[in-house]
């Protein structure tokens, strides 16, 4: 599933995939991919990524699931 | 290299190693009864196999990789008491149905006494490492 919070949270901040990655000593593929939700991060990285975009993680990477 | 790639390495180097390890099998295998080559033609890579794989659960049991809540008396004979018999079983044929002539009752019973004391340290040895790193894992959350 699509991390669109994610994304949106990253380009509201001016960040290209690539600064983040470098923010967060990832690869501008593993941000992609978990963008895409295609990769689940570790708690850690999780936590680094929404300390650098000023987010909780709850904005982030909760998302409700639909009854 | 971020968590995404080790992860993707240790995965690759996890499968190939069971390919390496499971085509080492087959050609062993392969030698000893197809091919009915001598023990010795191939006892160097019998023996990093089987010390390999003995390291490999050993390693995996005291690094937590093998969940282990309890250790049960009644469970850890049964699987003793398996080990023998799969062991006992493969002598035998191995011995006296694939070779003739076969062993005598006694040089059989001395390769049973072998089998039941090695298994025995072996398995003694891996409660070792399960308790020691049961302990090991304690100690990191106290």
């Amino acid at each position: 599933m699509e991390n669109i919070k994610l994304k949106i949270a990253r380009v509201e901040k001016g960040l290209s995939q690539q600064d983040l990655a470098d923010l967060v000593s990832a690869t501008r593929q593993t941000i992609g991919l978990i963008e895409k939700g295609k990769y689940n991060p570790s708690l850690n990285l999780c936590i680094k990524i929404a300390k650098i975009l000023d987010r909780t993680l709850n904005d982030l990477f909760w998302y409700e699931t639909k009854e | 290299m971020d968590e995404r790639n080790k992860q993707i390495a240790y995965k690759v180097i996890a499968i190939m190693y069971f390919l390496t390890f499971f085509a080492i099998v087959s050609i062993l295998l392969y030698r000893q009864f197809v091919l009915r080559q001598e023990l010795s033609d191939y006892e160097d890579i019998a023996i990093i196999l089987t010390i390999n794989s003995l390291f490999l659960i050993s390693a995996l049991l005291y690094f937590g990789a093998i969940p282990i809540r309890r250790l049960k008396v009644k469970r850890i004979l049964l699987i003793y008491v398996v080990w023998v018999v799969v062991g006992s079983l493969f002598t035998y044929a191995y011995n006296n149905i694939f070779q003739s002539p076969g062993l005598s009752f006694k040089q059989l019973f001395d390769k049973f006494i072998i089998i039941v004391a090695i298994t025995g340290i072996i398995m003694g040895f891996w409660i070792l490492l399960s308790i020691l790193g049961k302990k090991r894992l304690d100690k990191e959350l106290e």
